[in-house]
């Protein structure tokens, strides 16, 4: 009997990203796997993860001032931190670079933590986090974040087996209103205009615009903007559905309609279809939809991926192909040739590694090295090898340093396998 | 004065080193918070590159880059500790470049230079890039300092710590490995060894390292001349009837040089509670009275005095006494410690920084984790009403995979920045 530990201190669609590394550990024989979350997640992880015991403790910080904030940092996590101490863990993956995970990370042998440990009071950054941060400058051929943290377990389950294949559910189409990052979103009226394409085109008879609090408005303007054959088919749930609504709901959809965002994972995680639209810092290689059966619309212009952080000096010009009368008819017709300039559409698929997108509208001039990329980083998490490409030396060069090497490991910082 | 935050930055090697964990340990003594730098984790690196068998400037490179390296890593320190003082013990690993960026940085610097300003000249290049300068000798030092442009040099005697410079009970075993009626520790210079060929008609033993080659009195040397570490030190000057002390000289024709500064061990075996016979010194009659200290001031008086006080025990009894009780109440590191703060907050306009109220972040503890924050703050050698700041750097220096609590108080602070600061 083994006990495992993933610690996922960031939001709603990380948690669910974590899925393949949770399931893989499930996996393993005589395996007890723990999950330890911000306390604003525990219900869903409970929903979404019923095999692994949640451990809640207060991460993030919404809704927590003076001494409410203190009590829960000091009293309610040292709670937590006790009956965390308690268990033999086998291994601990931490998955956030973040200072909290660091210090979170204060409770357990260096040795036995993966990803982002402590020792002796220093910050130590594992090798696999540090190649993804080397990769980081090559976006456009990285790898699905499901896949990456899967990838701190060297017996991944298979990509096929982590979510079921995407299939309609016969309770008709949500749309999500807008992620947590606003410029990755659509405006209002495009996605209003592309609601209205989609639900006329798959008749549906019923819409759910779906949301948190913040965005009760932009349903309401979403709404208004519609046309009035599509307002009665419509119900506005932003700020109105709990967890086990929304898990509910998103499950019961023929199609979800949205940017980048927790509840489209959660639709993957789900088997519901996903079309999804990608653009600004948002990039579908690295957190797209998981699974089979989902569509995704990648804007491609030359400046993406961007930094949320960094200022748009391209006046949002990834947002055209969205804006394009064209793009109306390409949703209808689905034929490569209506489909607007500086779009890429793609199908989700597999390979071995893990997730990945085959073009069905547009050409992906990163393609080929991506192939080539994927392949190295498969040789590398899984050492079986293939051909060397001709790229091969030089990701080694990028992503490889001497010290990884010559010194002796962090903890946490096998080469290899 | 307000309680500051301190990082004693060791030597490679050598004499001062052990003075620097007095230091830091004094420093902690007096309630501030301190943080060491380890420098002597890095001395057997930069010794293999001697091994290399390659050209001298190969050589000469490789030891400059290794040696900015360790500086690079003190100023890393620097930056996450944000000390109110970094405290440089001679020799410390800090080059001009990160002398110079602490400068720009406006961290205030200080060095105890505990080395013979006449045998160990580099403080001509060192001594203006720190903000005070510490010495164990007075003029004409202090003029060349000012001379050069280290106007804040303070005269800092050195000392002993007296929770380890302490009597001590010896096991029989150790009274025999260590004991003998007179004995000497320290290194083998030209005036020792001459002097001492006149003592190995007695039980003689001698304790220290550079005493080969000398075939009169290497018989007497114990441990094959091997180095002696402070807590053999201690036994040897516990154990001893009669500790020889005579200050060292590169000069053989000169035995007694009635130097200036008096040397640590001095202090030490004053504080142990153990007999010494001393050389006479410039300095000493403002650190010890006559009757304090048994002195000497030629071989011949050297002599006379052994035998003397091996045939009078009870005579050795009363000096101890006296020297004991003078180096307790005036000669202990953390009396040299406080001095030197004084002088820096005297001296340096604006030092130390009184903490910015919006950046300081107090924390009402929870009633039901309040006795046991107390308790661990208390067991980290902590004042009761330590700033929290202060609180999560000594949890943050503690080894090994941290407690409950402690993990809980290193949460919060990082919370704290991440969010409520923000807010």
């Amino acid at each position: 009997m083994k006990h495992y530990l993933v610690i996922q201190l960031a939001r709603f669609g990380d948690l669910i990203q974590t899925k393949r590394l949770l399931a893989s550990l499930c996996a393993k024989e005589g395996a007890f796997v723990h999950l330890c979350v911000d306390a604003s997640l525990e219900s869903l992880a409970r929903l979404v993860y019923p095999d692994v015991t949640v451990h809640p403790i207060a991460a993030h910080g919404t809704g927590l001032h003076g001494t409410e904030a203190i009590n829960a940092m000091l009293v309610d996590n040292r709670r937590a931190f006790v009956e965390l101490k308690a268990i033999d863990f086998d291994t601990i993956y931490n998955l956030n670079f973040s200072p909290l995970n660091f210090r979170l990370a204060a409770l357990f042998n260096p040795d036995r933590v993966e990803g982002y440990s402590w020792n002796n009071g220093q910050e130590i950054v594992g090798l696999w986090p540090t190649m993804a941060m080397r990769w980081s400058d090559q976006r456009r051929i990285g790898i699905n974040l499901v896949d990456f943290w899967a990838g701190y377990c060297p017996d991944m389950i298979k990509p096929e087996d982590v979510n079921p294949i995407a299939e309609p559910k016969g309770g008709g189409i949500g749309v999500v209103l807008a992620g947590r990052e606003s410029r990755r979103s659509l405006p209002l009226d495009i996605l209003s205009q592309i609601t209205s394409t989609v639900v006329s085109s798959h008749k549906a008879d019923t819409v759910y615009l779906l949301g948190g609090n913040a965005e009760i408005a932009a349903g309401q303007s979403v709404l208004k903007q519609l046309p009035s054959s599509v307002q009665g088919k419509v119900e506005n749930l932003a700020g109105k559905t709990s967890w086990d609504d929304l898990v509910e709901i998103v499950g019961s959809l023929d199609m979800l309609i949205t940017p980048d965002t927790g509840t489209m994972h959660l639709a993957a995680h789900l088997g519901t279809p996903v079309s999804a639209f990608f653009l600004s810092s948002a990039w579908c290689f690295e957190t797209g939809p998981y699974g089979v059966g989902h569509t995704v619309y990648q804007a491609i212009t030359e400046c993406l991926p961007c930094l949320e952080t960094q200022a748009c000096n391209y006046d949002l010009k990834c947002l055209n192909c969205f804006s394009d009368p064209s793009f109306q008819r390409f949703l209808v017709t689905g034929k490569p040739e209506h489909a607007p300039k500086n779009l890429l559409t793609f199908a989700s698929d597999f390979d071995d590694l893990g997730q990945t997108y085959i073009p069905i509208a547009g050409n992906d001039p990163d393609a080929g090295q991506r192939m080539k990329f994927r392949e190295f980083i498969r040789q590398y998490l899984m050492g079986n090898g293939g051909a060397v490409s001709d790229l091969d030396s030089l990701f080694a060069q990028r992503i490889y340093r001497d010290r990884d090497w010559i010194t002796q490991p962090e903890p946490g910082s096998t080469l290899g396998l | 004065m307000k309680k500051l935050r301190i990082l004693v930055v060791l030597p490679l090697y050598g004499g001062s080193l052990p003075i620097g964990r007095y230091v830091a340990s004094a420093l902690r003594a007096e309630g501030h918070l301190v943080e060491v730098f380890e420098a002597p984790e890095f001395n057997s690196a930069y010794d293999s590159l001697k091994d290399l068998k390659v050209t001298t400037d190969r050589l000469d490179y490789l030891q400059n880059s290794f040696l900015n390296v360790v500086s690079q890593s003190v100023l890393a320190k620097v930056e996450t500790f944000e000390p109110d003082l970094v405290f440089a013990m001679a020799q410390a690993p800090l080059n001009h470049q990160a002398l110079k960026r602490l400068k720009r940085d406006g961290v205030t610097t200080c060095m105890w230079f505990v080395e013979d300003f006449r045998l160990f000249t580099y403080w001509k290049s060192f001594a203006p890039f720190y903000d005070v300068f510490a010495i164990i000798q007075k003029e004409p030092f202090i003029s060349e300092l000012a001379a050069i442009g280290q106007p804040n040099a303070i005269y800092l005697p050195l000392a002993a710590q007296p929770d380890f410079h302490k009597p001590i009970d010896l096991t029989s075993v150790e009274q025999r490995k260590f004991g003998s009626d007179i004995s000497f520790m320290g290194a083998g210079y030209p005036n020792r060894r001459i002097a001492f060929r006149e003592l190995v008609n007695h039980d003689f033993k001698i304790w220290g390292t550079e005493w080969d080659g000398d075939h009169v009195l290497e018989p007497l040397v114990q441990m094959k001349g091997a180095r002696v570490t402070p807590e053999e030190c201690v036994k040897i000057f516990n154990a001893s009837k009669i500790n020889l002390n005579l200050h060292s000289s590169i000069q053989a024709d000169e035995l007694v040089t009635y130097g200036d500064f008096i040397n640590p061990r001095t202090f030490e075996l004053a504080a142990c509670g153990a007999f010494q016979l001393v050389d006479k010194r410039q300095l000493m009659p403002e650190a010890f009275e006559d009757d304090e200290l048994a002195t000497f001031d030629s071989i011949e008086e050297l002599s006379e005095k052994i035998n003397y006080f091996l045939s009078n025990p009870n005579e050795c009894e009363a000096v101890i006494q006296k020297a004991q009780t003078r180096v307790l109440s005036e000669h202990t590191y953390q009396k040299r410690m406080k001095t030197l703060l004084e002088f820096t907050a005297e001296r340096i306009e604006g030092w130390p920084q009184q903490n910015d109220p919006a950046e300081s972040f107090s924390v009402d503890y929870p009633p039901e984790l309040a006795a046991e924050i107390q308790q661990r703050i208390g067991s980290l050698g902590l004042p009761e009403n330590v700033s929290f700041t202060d609180l999560v750097w000594a949890v943050r220096q503690q080894q090994g995979s941290l407690s409950e609590l402690d993990t809980a108080i290193l949460f919060l602070d990082e919370w704290q920045k991440l969010y409520a600061k923000r807010a």
